[in-house]
């Protein structure tokens, strides 16, 4: 089912927590809302559901505006971030719970029940109590609970966050193949940008209650709104670098190097100033001279080797290289960028130069 | 030699008071309720009584007749002691000189013989007062006699010239002794008691009402109430409720009396309906009972359980109404369920207190009209101290509170195995 929300809007008292939010999520699609804690993600999450009433705005369901229908009625499944089991029934009861709800027939409870828990393997701790469950099973449960009544909307707030990071990595597909198994529509609260592009079709990226950017992992990543999207995405992160724009030369305190046609063909002035943003795989010795400073720190990761090079201005730009530690702390370097796949932002801190166009570094 | 923990010193007082009024004290009263202590044999006393209990046991005892009739019987007797307190008195010298004289040795079985005997002298008392000094000195009785040793009563016995046996002198000193002695007739008299069971109708009736209506639920529906209620409003509530508490309870009862009273508030309101003014506390003698510890009882429980409810995570009834549960679903099958333990420790600890807190009703019906609201823990109270009419009974009162100790124990017992108290406060395995 698709899901629209319409200038929607949340405060909280005095607080506007979300302000004039758009959003369109299409039916069997799965939207992260990725951002900050406090962005206001799962205050959205919580008004799709109905827990939260909304300021303004409007959320439709299909074509149904369903702001004054009661949680109970919207049938929407929702994974929370602590699973919320109720402690005090068995697995099976908790799982059962919305099916008696809604006063099934047991015999059917019984066979959902069995079916579900076998499609996450959970068929076996039906007689126990959620205490006695590792935080994976509980998680697994947690999901099976909503997916039980054939929701129109699958909810999860941060449902990986407290899984340890093996399980994590496990549960990540798990739930991406079980909802493209069902086709359900799903919202996935994240604050982690590896779960989110490694699950979803498209992110909505959130800061301070506004969306801020929606598109594929692969979009935002090569190709963000503006610098919190930049920031935000890529681990390694990004770096920053401030200059001006003087005769098709980028210049900043202790860098300069010569933008690219394609950059200055978006129409930047002369002497406009100029933020740019370049991604740790693009700087590399073998791509020129510009990035000239010492080896401010290094971060050793087995199959890559994360370097911080501090600029002769004190600026540090950020180096990511495959195999393993070639250099020395201390050691002063002169390496270059990859000009052609460099984010140039104006002052604002919004995108100019458009896109990485994601050609593999030479190395 | 092994340290003592610093920890225990830390619990010492605690455990002194613990002992000193809670454990000495039951202790005291199981020992005391196989004892046959009242206000007549005191706790000490070991005195030697011919009260009109004794000498109805000595009737109905195996005592030869003669010699009961003996000690019942009043003599008067001008014996040379009874002469010497009367040449002591002030009676006119020549009255005293001619009972010198003339009636030493007489004796007479009634006052009136006696004045009669006194009319014939010559010099007779002269005034009434004469006669009843005269009357005092002379009477020989056991009648109302108290004798601190067994020795006294035997120089009495003689004097009195009366002959008894030995198996006969053990009876009449075992049944006029006053001294307290150890004995189970205070278990048997409860059980024998008509008055016991139904007392032990009116406690259960007034722990079970008391405690389902108001303590646990009326408690209940004002934490329910105020807990779906904005912060504010809630506060106001509870706060309402807290005043019978934090009241003095004389003062609260005595409003309450005002309120029931025939020119009473309630009587006030009831007029314009056509009632006529009524004591409404005698009409309905177990509402008020009910209602005045009532009031003051559901506080408690409306505190524990909202506080118990405030700490269920938010995101299970996130979740219950998700799953489609309303309101009152969520209540059922997941509110009352996270708070069974507090509503067992309220149930429970209420219990108790009910059982043993007597003092709302002491000072509105007191245990009236004619005993129909007289609750067990009253009972032992007037039976042991506050009998107005007759002996306080310290013996069987103590008895009486032992059964209640007992019925406590028990109560407390059900509870826990009812609500797998075991498996309640088993520590939660930790994972995740």
């Amino acid at each position: 089912m698709k899901i629209i929300l319409k200038k929607f809007s949340k405060n909280f008292g005095q607080v506007e927590v979300i302000k004039d939010m758009d959003l369109e999520i299409e039916s069997g699609e799965m939207v992260a809302l990725l951002g900050p804690s406090g962005c206001g993600k799962t205050t959205t999450l919580f008004a799709i559901c109905g827990i939260h009433n909304i300021t303004s705005g409007q959320i439709l369901f299909g074509d149904r505006v369903i702001n004054n229908v009661p949680t109970q009625e919207r049938n929407v499944g929702v994974v929370f971030q602590n699973y919320a089991l109720y402690p005090h029934l068995t697995i099976y009861e908790n799982i059962a719970f919305p099916l008696r709800i809604r006063k099934m027939e047991k015999s059917e409870i019984d066979q959902l029940v069995q079916e579900y828990s076998e499609m996450v393997g959970i068929s076996n701790l039906l007689s126990r109590r959620p205490m006695h469950l590792s935080g994976g099973q509980q998680q697994r449960v947690a999901l099976v609970r909503a997916l039980i009544r054939k929701p129109n909307v699958l909810l999860m707030d941060e449902p990986l966050a407290n899984l340890d990071a093996a399980l994590r990595l496990r549960m990540r597909s798990e739930i991406r193949r079980i909802q493209q198994e069902t086709g359900i529509t799903a919202i996935l609260v994240t604050h982690d940008q590896v779960e989110a592009m490694s699950m979803s079709d498209r992110i909505a990226i959130m800061n301070d209650g506004k969306i801020q950017q929606i598109s594929t992992p692969t979009e935002m990543y090569s190709d963000p709104k503006n610098t919190f999207v930049a920031g935000f995405i890529g681990n390694p992160p990004i770096s920053f670098y401030n200059g001006v724009l003087q005769k098709n030369y980028f210049v900043g305190t202790a860098m300069k190097f010569e933008l690219s046609e394609a950059t200055l063909s978006n129409g930047i002035q002369e002497e406009q100033k100029l933020e740019i943003g370049v991604r740790p795989e693009y700087v590399h010795p073998n791509f020129g001279d510009e990035v000239e400073g010492k080896i401010l720190f290094i971060e050793p990761q087995g199959r890559e080797t994360l370097y911080d090079i501090e600029l002769d201005d004190g600026q540090v730009i950020r180096s990511i290289q495959m195999g393993s530690q070639q250099y020395q702390m201390g050691e002063r370097i002169q390496w270059g960028m990859d000009h052609k796949n460099i984010l140039v932002f104006d002052e604002n801190g919004e995108n100019i130069f458009s896109k990485l166009y994601g050609t593999s570094p030479k190395l | 030699m092994k340290r003592i923990p610093l920890a225990y010193w830390f619990l010492l007082p605690a455990a002194v008071s613990i002992i000193l009024f809670y454990v000495l004290p039951v202790i005291l009263t199981f020992v005391f309720s196989f004892t046959s202590m009242a206000s007549d044999t005191g706790i000490y006393g070991n005195h030697y009584v011919y009260s009109k209990n004794a000498i109805r046991a000595l009737e109905k005892s195996t005592l030869n007749r003669d010699i009961f009739k003996k000690i019942i019987e009043r003599k008067y007797v001008f014996d040379s002691e009874s002469l010497k307190i009367i040449s002591q008195s002030k009676i006119e010298k020549k009255t005293q000189t001619e009972i010198e004289e003339t009636l030493p040795g007489t004796v007479y079985s009634t006052e009136k013989a006696l004045f009669e005997a006194l009319d014939k002298l010559k010099n007779k008392p002269r005034s009434f007062r004469d006669k009843k000094i005269i009357s005092r000195a002379t009477i020989r009785s056991l009648n109302g006699e108290e004798f601190i040793e067994i020795s006294e009563m035997r120089v009495a016995f003689e004097k009195l010239q009366i002959e008894v046996g030995e198996e006969d002198f053990d009876l009449i000193t075992e049944v006029t002794n006053t001294s307290w002695h150890w004995t189970t007739k205070n278990y048997r008299e409860v059980f024998s008691n008509p008055d016991s069971w139904r007392i032990f109708k009116n406690t259960g009736l007034y722990v079970t009402l008391t405690l389902g209506l108001f303590n646990v639920g009326c408690a209940l529906i004002i934490a329910l109430l105020t807990f779906y209620m904005s912060l504010g409003q809630s506060k106001f509530f509870r706060s309402l409720w807290l005043i019978p508490r934090i009241s003095p309870s004389v003062l609260y009862v005595l409003l309450w009396r005002d309120l029931m009273d025939h020119s009473g508030f309630i009587s006030y309101v009831m007029g314009y309906f056509g009632v006529a003014p009524t004591n409404w506390m005698g009409e309905f003698p177990w509402v008020t009972i009910i209602v005045i510890n009532g009031f003051v009882g559901a506080s408690m429980g409306m505190i524990i359980f909202s506080s118990a409810m405030q700490a269920i995570p938010k995101s299970l009834l996130y979740a219950a109404s998700v799953d489609g549960a309303y309101m009152w679903q969520q209540i059922r099958r997941i509110i009352l369920p996270q708070i069974r333990w507090p509503i067992l420790f309220i149930a429970s600890y209420q219990t108790l207190s009910l059982l043993t807190s007597f003092e709302y009703i002491q000072l509105s019906t007191d245990g009236g009209p004619a005993r129909d609201t007289e609750v067990w823990a009253l009972h032992a109270f007037h039976t042991a101290l506050s009998n107005y009419w007759g002996n306080l009974r310290y013996g069987f009162g103590a008895t009486l509170s032992v059964v209640l100790v007992v019925i406590g124990i028990i109560a407390s017992i059900t509870y826990l195995k009812l609500f797998k108290f075991q498996v309640l406060l088993q520590e939660p395995p930790i994972e995740n």
